[in-house]
């Protein structure tokens, strides 16, 4: 994992989408991954739109079908078809790893800022705790968490969150010290300005950009943890379609009916590098910066 | 499998005297010595020699037939450890440490003469005392064994001659002798337990009488037996050693399968079959078993308190549709009693309340019990179990004819076993197998609390009066009259709906000669195979 | 710099102390206990508390952790609950396998990603460049376990052969050892080659935007000699670094290439513990696992420290 700290950045205009959208058209592998990633977003939205058939309606009269016309992906061992699971599953899997991974920008951001500002202490403790985190494998520790938590969903999204969460505070942390140094904190702190609003005014303004960035950098990472999570059986519920899930089904069957594994499989690969490609071209720009 | 001229005990009740030569000398077949029932048919002219590679789904945790209740403990045990009986695969329990024994009148006093010339693997003879000496070690609930509480019965157990043993009961047990079989405990050399590192020691070096003896267990890797030169049965075995390689999940099994690197697996998922049919070189054989599957209701959680509801669900299970979802259909839709058992102990299913698909009723049913408008139900699942999930969403849409909502829920293994232990185990998915006997396999699990475990918060009087009968009559008509009335009980109430036994699928490498899979899914077979190399 | 080492080192045994805290009430929080395991679905109450008993789970949990972290302090990490062998010994013989996955993957995608990305930096924006970018993608993306997965499959198809069961160490038969690894580090080298050539390209690339590599080439130096003498060297020291944290990165990662391949590796071994409830082991695979991050990481840092001046402000 690679992550590089600019020493600061300056307060940013024009909002960063637009800027986003200017910066596509000069590169193409950024554009592609942006309407790799609206497509996605499409599709995870209405998934109705896209898959006709009900990602749930067994049929015993046709398991295993390989793809054809009737069902692209083929189907599974229930008879149901996997192009509908696919799709459906997109919505699951996705918002399974946005939310998580916001989640663990959200926890990590707070405490990053209040250890980076602050100082002291609050500094050393939170410092500890992270680089206790930090040392945990990831799979391992979602495997535990899932375990102590039980299986639901939201545990399932808690536990994803602690994966990447000491990066973000790592992020808030350094952008919150070197902002905390600046003459712009000495002078609002003269004028009489609480610490907490200039925290959450300008410090946390400023960091944003690069917690953003960091976002797009890791959620090919969660995604990736995600799906190994489901494969090991510690994903969502059944019949909630998953791509993860989907992966854990097909294994069984990988020498009979491949498909099931290989069309879940090819959908996380496709996502990642879309996801990859916008990230790596938001890096480039930061530390153009 | 033959049928046994053994009388078994349930058939001759009281003053019965078995010995294995009587049963030689009656089958006629002087040549054949008078374990040829034990373990599988024991071939004409087996090739000597030989490494079995065999391919194992699940690790056992260890190897202590005392204090580990797995069944993939079990499975690999029984070639290394030894009770007094062997529970044949017809359901009854044969003379195997024992070579015969008494009962008196009163059914209480059981005197049981031991095979002369056991050797343990260390080399010391077999006598009284180290019977004696196992029996009360796992009887006593001190020394924590999961079988302790099946062994609750007897009063004590005495060496009163070299190779003479007494037990005495506190109640007539029909099934004590399927008790003394191998599933927990074994003989092993006295005072045994006495060093506190034992237990464990038995993963590293095996005491037991078997035909083959611990060489090495590597976790995460392999198992590996190797002939015991001393075994008391001549000739047998005919391998040198079996090697259980530990494959992860069924891809990498049936990949080694295809590829030579194993020579036998009994499938975990009997559908997998399909993923080496045709193969050159592999045969496919099937084999009944005394598994079950089943969804069992908790009355500890609503709705499941209410019977009306547990009624309505067995009526609106399609058995079948499920087995086809779970296992590709290589097994039996069953009623009450495991399929293995079915021939000897099981009930018609038309005398059977609630077993045909009737959702008219079953609606109905719902209504009476106030949840005409639908109702919410969690079923739970285990991780790793492969069967559970396509069934599980299949039974969610059969339910969901009744106005049922299934949410599923799976868990892990751990977890699961510690809720069904606490009794909270609420509407759950479970995979289990018995010895061969209605006794070993209804009582624990459906007798009242504290003689039994009622996991399911049965807690019914008539049920658990008809177990403790059946656990002390021993005439088998009697008997079979007393199961059937429970199965009816059961089938009324709904504790547990039976839905099947999934049948062993055994693919070998053409090599491997005379397996036989015993229907609990124990390798006892191995005993019996060789290679033809 | 003694100052600093002392700190960072003061700082990683406070980690190191809260890890084993955190370690052992993790896995006490998972429902369901070892003895709850032996017994399935047989067994009573009495026999239970016996065996709860035995291996000291009734004693109160302040108790059982000073025992535990007083034991592991002098290297006593206990015995595996179910299977009787000394932590020590297991944690040790399946972190060797593992540790061989590792360094082969990681040669593996030295060997192989290092050129690439000095070559992709190099003709940076031309079509080679593309194209190595375009594989670091993809192979970045692709779950390594499905990677796995499909060359474990495609294998056996195509040439009838898979690899062996029985874990063999190199010291025993290379050959052997080279069949059973090289699907596993195949898998796992897809994703490490493609994170390596992805780093060294863009050390390369900012190598050449330094002001004096470009003096070098505007003085007419050979490009040979430029790129021996101010980009290799340039890029060196990230690189060793990135050794660090990529072998952290599989050590922690292996837990699903280890139980698709069936290795006896740490992770598997963390994993069976785990569904076992071997409390013994899963601590002691955990703490050695903990320990080998911390120490990679504390040793870049110096390295860092040592080397870079810059670094010495935070």
């Amino acid at each position: 994992m690679t992550m590089t700290l600019p020493e600061r950045t300056r307060p940013a205009s024009p909002s960063w989408p637009v800027r986003l959208l200017r910066g596509a058209r000069n590169e193409p592998a950024m554009a592609t991954g942006l309407a790799l990633i609206g497509a996605l977003v499409v599709v995870a939205a209405v998934p109705g739109l896209f898959a006709a058939q009900s990602p749930f309606a067994i049929n015993s009269a046709a398991t295993l079908q390989p793809p054809s016309a009737a069902h692209w992906f083929g189907t599974d061992d229930v008879g149901r078809d996997l192009f509908a699971r696919v799709v459906h599953g997109a919505r699951v899997t996705l918002s399974i790893c946005a939310g998580s991974l916001l989640l663990s920008a959200i926890l990590g951001g707070f405490f990053g800022l209040i250890s980076g500002y602050f100082g002291g202490l609050i500094d050393q403790v939170l410092g500890r705790l992270v680089d206790v985190m930090l040392s945990f494998p990831p799979i391992i520790l979602g495997i535990i968490i899932t375990g102590i938590l039980g299986p639901q969903m939201v545990n399932l999204v808690l536990a994803l969150s602690i994966v990447y969460m000491p990066v973000f505070f790592r992020i808030a942390r350094a952008g919150a010290m070197s902002e905390a140094s600046l003459p712009y904190v000495e002078a609002a702190r003269s004028v009489g300005l609480r610490d907490t609003t200039i925290l959450g005014r300008h410090v946390a303004r400023n960091v944003m950009p690069l917690m953003l960035t960091q976002y797009m950098i890791l959620f090919p990472l969660i995604l990736q943890i995600q799906a190994a999570l489901g494969f090991l059986g510690l994903g969502v519920q059944p019949p909630t379609p998953d791509w993860g899930a989907i992966l854990e089904q097909g294994k069984d069957y990988i020498l009979f009916a491949p498909w099931i594994s290989i069309f879940p499989g090819l959908a996380v690969l496709i996502t990642s590098l879309a996801l990859m490609l916008v990230g790596r071209a938001l890096q480039r720009r930061m530390n153009s910066r | 499998m033959h049928k046994s001229i053994v009388a078994a005990i349930g058939r001759r009740p009281r003053q019965s005297i078995i010995t294995a030569f009587t049963a030689a000398a009656l089958a006629g077949a002087a040549a054949s010595p008078a374990w040829a029932e034990l373990y599988g048919p024991v071939p004409d002219a087996p090739q000597m020699g030989g490494t079995l590679d065999v391919g194992m789904l699940v690790e056992p945790p260890a190897l202590d037939p005392f204090h580990q209740a797995a069944d993939a403990r079990i499975r690999v045990t029984v070639l290394i450890y030894q009770g007094l009986f062997y529970e044949a695969a017809d359901g009854e329990a044969k003379p195997l440490l024992a070579e015969s024994y008494e009962v008196s009148e009163d059914g209480l006093t059981y005197t049981f003469q031991l095979r002369e010339g056991v050797k343990f693997h260390n080399g010391k003879d077999m006598t009284a005392e180290d019977v004696a000496y196992s029996y009360n070690y796992i009887r006593d609930p001190e020394n924590g064994s999961p079988g302790a509480g099946d062994f609750a019965i007897i009063d004590s157990v005495e060496a009163t001659g070299p190779l003479t043993v007494v037990m005495t009961l506190s109640e007539p047990n029909a099934a004590l002798p399927m008790t003394l079989g191998n599933k927990y405990g074994a003989v092993i050399p006295a005072g045994y337990f006495d060093d506190e590192n034992a237990r464990t020691a038995m993963n590293s070096q095996s005491v037991g009488t078997g035909p083959f003896r611990l060489a090495e267990f590597n976790p995460n890797q392999n198992l590996t037996l190797e002939r015991f030169e001393d075994y008391w049965e001549e000739g047998a075995p005919y391998l040198d050693a079996v090697n259980f390689a530990f494959l992860p999940n069924s891809a990498s099994m049936l990949v080694a399968l295809r590829n030579g690197r194993i020579d036998v697996v009994n499938l975990e998922r009997p559908q997998d079959v399909a993923q080496v049919e045709g193969i050159e070189g592999l045969v496919i054989e099937r084999f009944p078993s005394l598994n079950q599957k089943t969804v069992d209701l908790g009355s500890e959680t609503p709705p499941l308190d209410d019977v009306r509801v547990r009624q309505a669900i067995s009526l609106a299970i399609d058995k079948e549709e499920i087995m086809q979802a779970a296992i590709g259909g290589y097994g039996q839709v069953i009623t009450t009693i495991v399929a293995g058992l079915e021939d000897r102990w099981g009930v018609p299913a038309s005398e059977l309340p609630f077993q045909a698909r009737d959702l008219e009723r079953a609606r109905a049913l719902m209504e009476d019990a106030g949840h005409g408008d639908g109702v919410d139900i969690t079923l739970t699942t285990i991780n790793g179990y492969d069967w559970m999930d396509p069934a599980a969403v299949t039974l969610k849409e059969q339910l969901g004819e009744i106005g049922i909502d299934l949410q599923i829920q799976r868990v892990d293994l751990g977890v699961w076993i510690d809720n069904f232990r606490s009794r909270q185990m609420g509407f759950t998915f479970n995979d289990w197998a018995t010895q061969p006997d209605p006794n070993l396999l209804f009582f624990r699990h459906f007798h009242k609390q504290p003689e039994g475990a009622d996991f399911r918060n049965w807690n019914n009087e008539e049920a658990s009066e008809l177990l403790a009968r059946g656990r002390s009559e021993s005439d088998y008509d009697e008997r079979k009259d007393i199961y059937a009335q429970f199965q009816k009980v059961l089938a009324e109430t709904v504790p547990t709906i039976m839905m099947f036994s999934s049948d062993h699928i055994v693919v070998r490498d053409e090599a491997v000669q005379n397996y036989s899979q015993h229907p609990t899914g124990w390798y006892y077979g191995i005993a019996r195979t060789w290679l033809d190399e | 710099m003694g100052i600093y080492l002392l700190k960072r080192l003061g700082a990683s045994i406070v980690t190191a102390l809260l890890a084993t805290f955190l370690i052992f009430a993790l896995v006490r929080m998972v429902p369901g206990d070892v003895v709850a395991q032996m017994m399935g679905q047989a067994g009573g109450p009495e026999a239970e508390a016996a065996l709860r008993a035995f291996f000291g789970l009734d004693a109160p949990i302040h108790v059982q952790y000073v025992t535990w972290l007083g034991d592991a302090l002098r290297g006593d990490l206990g015995v595996s609950w179910t299977r009787g062998i000394p932590v020590t010994d297991m944690v040790v013989s399946s972190f060797l396998v593992t540790l061989q996955l590792g360094l082969v993957t990681l040669a593996v995608a030295t060997v192989i990603g290092v050129p690439l990305g000095i070559l992709a930096g190099i003709y940076e924006g031309r079509p080679i460049d593309t194209l190595i970018q375009g594989f670091n993608v993809i192979g970045l993306s692709a779950p390594v376990f499905w990677v796995g997965l499909m060359l474990l499959v495609a294998v056996s198809s195509a040439l009838s052969w898979s690899p062996p069961l029985r874990f063999v160490p190199p010291t025993q038969s290379l050959a052997d050892n080279a069949a059973i690894l090289v699907l596993p580090v195949s898998s796992l080298a897809l994703l490490q080659v493609a994170a390596y050539s992805q780093f060294v390209r863009q050390n390369v690339v900012s190598a050449l935007q330094q002001q004096y590599v470009r003096t070098a080439v505007a003085k007419g130096l050979p490009t040979r000699i430029v790129f021996f003498k101010h980009i290799l060297r340039n890029v060196t020291i990230p690189i060793v670094t990135f050794m660090g944290l990529i072998l952290i990165q599989i050590l922690g990662g292996v837990v699903i290439i280890e139980s698709l391949f069936a290795l006896p590796g740490l992770g598997r071994l963390l994993l069976t513990a785990i569904e076992t409830r071997d409390y013994p082991v899963v601590q002691g695979a955990l703490l050695l696992v903990v320990l080998v991050a911390m120490i990679v990481n504390l040793v870049i840092d110096i390295a860092y420290h040592a080397i870079d001046p810059r670094m010495r402000v935070s």
